[in-house]
């Protein structure tokens, strides 16, 4: 105690600054890292996308659970079996600035999107809209399937039917801006979203503050402010001294919080996967035996149970258990080093074979996950490396195909079956679309494509199912689990829920206790 | 001489160009992977290395590079679209204030402590201060910076445990980054001043009947400075290039965290523009210790 007096004077000079946000009056989130930038065109990564959704809204919307909802279009009605669709559009709307909010400003932001000039990179959830994707490669002057209807509603020609349309247009990337959009909207954006942008010091934070002109509920807290903090254990600290709203648990901390703060913790299934991409076209692995056999040879539930902290629930095809067309009950591959063996040796391995695992070296958990899968496939004979890089790198071998395995995680950009096998297993994906195992198999190929055509959503879900059946039986991948997320949630903080997907959550509901 | 000094600086920077450049070219990953994120098709992928010139052979885009560089033009981030000298600009003065507050405090603390220290060699201060020094040396920066996190802003809540702002925001980053340099400072000052203080001059000082206040302030310390002058130089130095630990640590928005940001986004331009900022800070640094040295000793002259 002694040692801690010598500092005292110190705390009579410096609590000013502690003092202030503890006072408690603002909402603060984080994110790990600067955003790209506030225009929704260049939203390509999670902290742009997050950001974009407090200022901006699409023509629909995701809420926390993933349920799809009216945005700037109250109501809207798929004809021609889903190759039209027509939005409706909210009359009465307006930006940041005043504008009032109109038809055009639908087709100027989505060409804006499109235009090669603009170097977005993530243009994809517009593509299925007729002739945008010549216009993106600069060889139309026009998006013919963009079809403005007066000042009231915006009618969509595809190219082909499209059931998750609707979704594609509440990604970030599909946001509505103003006509014409301000040069220096990367900076100073304008939205017609609930949170409109006071300041952003780059690298430090951003503030926003209520947008009170706005269509919806209007945020119940005034301002929101955004610290760009990089690092887990610091973030934490943050949250501990009463400077956060809200902390996601790293899953090397579980227990700590568990034991600690329990009445801080919220849990929620995650629209995520983890799992490990085998690389259908290379070497043994083109043998579904031997995939087959790997996923035999794992221990999941216990990698789960002990490394994992119990953070997951076992995967048995790759469509989360929260979404249509999940599946919970089907027979996972057993942990069962003799079928392994067994497997292996009727591929032709009797003697085993070499293989190497590729992770990134930030993930310390999911390196401790690849030193257990390493474990298990000693014991049948396989001897793996593990090869360390950094997330760029990794993802670049993965994309081209030169990783023999990589573990790696898939994060749902819209809640629906289709994000987890479109981009995953059709051979269209192959590389950077997604499709790191280059699992091909034209079967597949055309049931996901009928899936996507179907507009009736029992169907589309049976269909769902039996493709995830059929790529499961085929072991494209390790399969690991879906990860739940643990967050804690500062006990003043009300009207906040953990979000299933990124962009769900846009922090209209949430204030500081009175 | 300043000028001379200052053309010759220019075939180092000139080289720190060329190895950053090549350096880049080998190192894997993709900076349009990073750009278009987790799910893209290949025709984007291929527009965009093209509008960046990536296809292009290696001469051909270091001449653009080079080209822009000599035009003062830093050029863009691939990933922000921010002019990359801006982006430095505005994140220098954050490095700044944070290198001179470590700075500060590493003269103050770690002279201080070396100084009492050679005083009585072989005293409990002395051992106490080479303690100190060793702790110091030997704590790796990442786990003092939590630890100091830990105590000062969770337990006792007297600082905030990260971010930008007034004063107090300076203090747990600028004492994380200053320590090795308070316990080098230190070993180095009472090496020095133990051996001045054992010269003939020191003893013709205590002859005349000087003040040992006199003796020590005035002769011993003037002339054991040379060598704490090198060791504050260098650490300058490096502190004004960034700390990427200490910011990464302290969610401080200084160069540092922009370069590893960069790197981790393959943002090429960002990492070239930022390598040749920071040796162009470096070798200025370095010239101004120089030139200190002369002030310090006046037997030192350049011509």
């Amino acid at each position: 105690m002694r040692f801690l007096q010598l500092f005292a004077p110190l705390a009579l000079i410096l609590p000013a600054a502690c003092g202030e946000s503890r006072s408690g009056a603002v909402l603060a989130y984080y994110e790990t890292y600067d955003p790209r930038s506030l225009d929704p065109a260049l939203s390509t990564d999670v902290p742009t996308g997050e950001m974009a959704t407090l200022v901006y809204d699409g023509l629909t919307q995701f809420d926390a659970n993933g349920n799809l909802l009216p945005g700037l279009s109250d109501r809207w009605t798929a004809e021609r079996d889903g190759r039209r669709y027509v939005f409706h559009l909210r009359p009465g709307v307006k930006f940041h600035d005043g504008r009032p909010f109109r038809a055009e400003d639908v087709r100027q932001s989505f060409l804006r999107v499109l235009s090669p000039a603009t170097r977005g990179g993530r243009a994809w959830p517009l593509f299925p809209i007729a002739g945008a994707q010549a216009f993106a490669g600069g060889t139309a002057p026009e998006v013919a399937g963009i079809d403005v209807l007066g000042d009231t509603a915006v009618a969509f020609e595809l190219v082909e039917p499209l059931a998750v349309f609707p979704r594609f247009l509440a990604m970030p990337v599909a946001s509505i801006v103003p006509t014409p959009a301000p040069p220096d909207l990367a900076e100073h954006p304008v939205g017609t979203g609930p949170w409109r942008l006071v300041a952003w010091l780059h690298d430090d934070y951003l503030l926003f503050a209520k947008h009170p002109a706005y269509w919806g509920t209007a945020p119940a807290a005034d301002t929101l402010s955004v610290r760009i903090i990089p690092e887990p254990l610091t973030q934490a600290a943050e949250f501990e001294a009463g400077r956060l709203s809200v902390v996601e648990i790293p899953f090397s901390e579980t227990r700590k919080w568990e034991a600690e703060h329990p009445e801080w913790l919220q849990r929620k299934p995650a629209l995520r996967i983890t799992y490990v991409a085998l690389n259908n076209r290379r070497g043994p692995l083109r043998d579904p035996r031997v995939r087959q056999a790997i996923n035999h040879a794992v221990n999941v539930p216990e990698i789960l149970r002990t490394i994992w902290g119990s953070r997951g629930i076992r995967a048995r095809g790759a469509i989360p258990p929260t979404l249509p067309g999940g599946d919970t009950t089907r027979a996972a591959y057993d942990y069962d080093p003799t079928a392994a063996k067994r497997l292996l040796a009727a591929a032709g391995y009797p003697n085993g074979l070499a293989l190497r695992l590729w992770r990134t070296g930030t993930n310390v958990a999911l390196g401790r996950v690849c030193q257990a899968i390493q474990a298990d496939l000693e014991k049948v004979g396989i001897r793996v490396e593990i090869v360390v890089r950094d997330a760029s790198s990794q993802r670049e071998a993965a994309r081209k195909g030169v990783a023999d395995m990589a573990i790696l995680d898939w994060w749902a950009d819209y809640p629906d079956g289709d994000n987890f096998l479109y981009p995953l297993f059709h051979s269209a994906s192959f590389g950077p679309g997604g499709n790191y195992a280059f699992y091909s198999d034209p079967v597949t190929d055309s049931l996901i494509l009928t899936a996507r055509r179907t507009l009736d959503d029992a169907t589309r879900t049976a269909q769902y199912r039996e493709i995830d059946e059929r790529v499961f039986r085929a072991a494209p991948w390790l399969y690991l689990w879906f990860p739940v997320d643990l967050w804690a949630k500062h006990p003043s903080v009300e009207g906040w829920e953990i979000p299933v997907i990124f962009t769900g959550q846009r922090w209209t509901g949430a204030q500081r206790a009175p | 001489m300043l000028g001379r000094r200052l053309l010759l600086t220019l075939p180092t920077l000139a080289g720190v160009l060329v190895v950053a450049f090549l350096l880049l070219n080998v190192v894997p990953g993709d900076p349009v992977s990073e750009m278009v994120g987790e799910r893209a098709d290949s025709a984007t992928i291929a527009r965009l290395r093209a509008e960046l010139h990536l296809d292009d052979p290696l001469p051909v885009q270091f001449g653009h590079y080079v080209w822009g560089v000599v035009r003062g033009d830093l050029g863009r981030s691939y990933i922000t679209g921010r002019p990359i000298a801006q982006d430095l600009a505005e994140r220098f003065p954050k490095t700044l204030e944070l290198a001179l507050a470590a700075m500060t405090l590493a003269a103050l603390c770690g002279i201080t402590l070396g100084v009492l220290a050679a005083v009585g060699p072989g005293g409990a201060f002395d051992r106490l201060a080479m303690l100190v020094s060793y702790l110091g040396v030997s704590f790796p920066v990442y786990w003092v910076g939590l630890l100091l996190i830990l105590l000062f802003a969770v337990a006792l809540q007297w600082l905030p445990p990260s971010g930008s702002g007034g004063l107090a925001y300076l203090v747990l980053p600028a004492l994380t980054l200053g320590m090795r340099s308070i316990a080098f400072l230190a070993r180095m000052t009472r090496g020095a001043m133990i051996d001045v203080l054992r010269s003939d001059f020191i003893r013709t000082a205590r002859a005349k009947g000087l003040s040992e206040a006199a003796v020590v302030g005035r002769h011993a310390f003037r002339n054991a400075l040379i060598p704490v002058i090198t060791v504050l130089g260098l650490d300058v130095g490096n502190y004004l290039t960034g700390s990427l630990l200490t910011e990464t640590i302290f969610s401080w928005p200084g160069v540092g965290r922009y370069v590893l940001t960069a790197i981790s986004k393959r943002d090429l331009p960002a990492i070239q523009g930022s390598i040749l900022f920071m040796s162009v800070v470096f070798v200025l640094v370095n010239l101004l210790t120089d030139l200190l040295y002369a002030k310090a000793d006046p037997r030192i002259a350049y011509d």
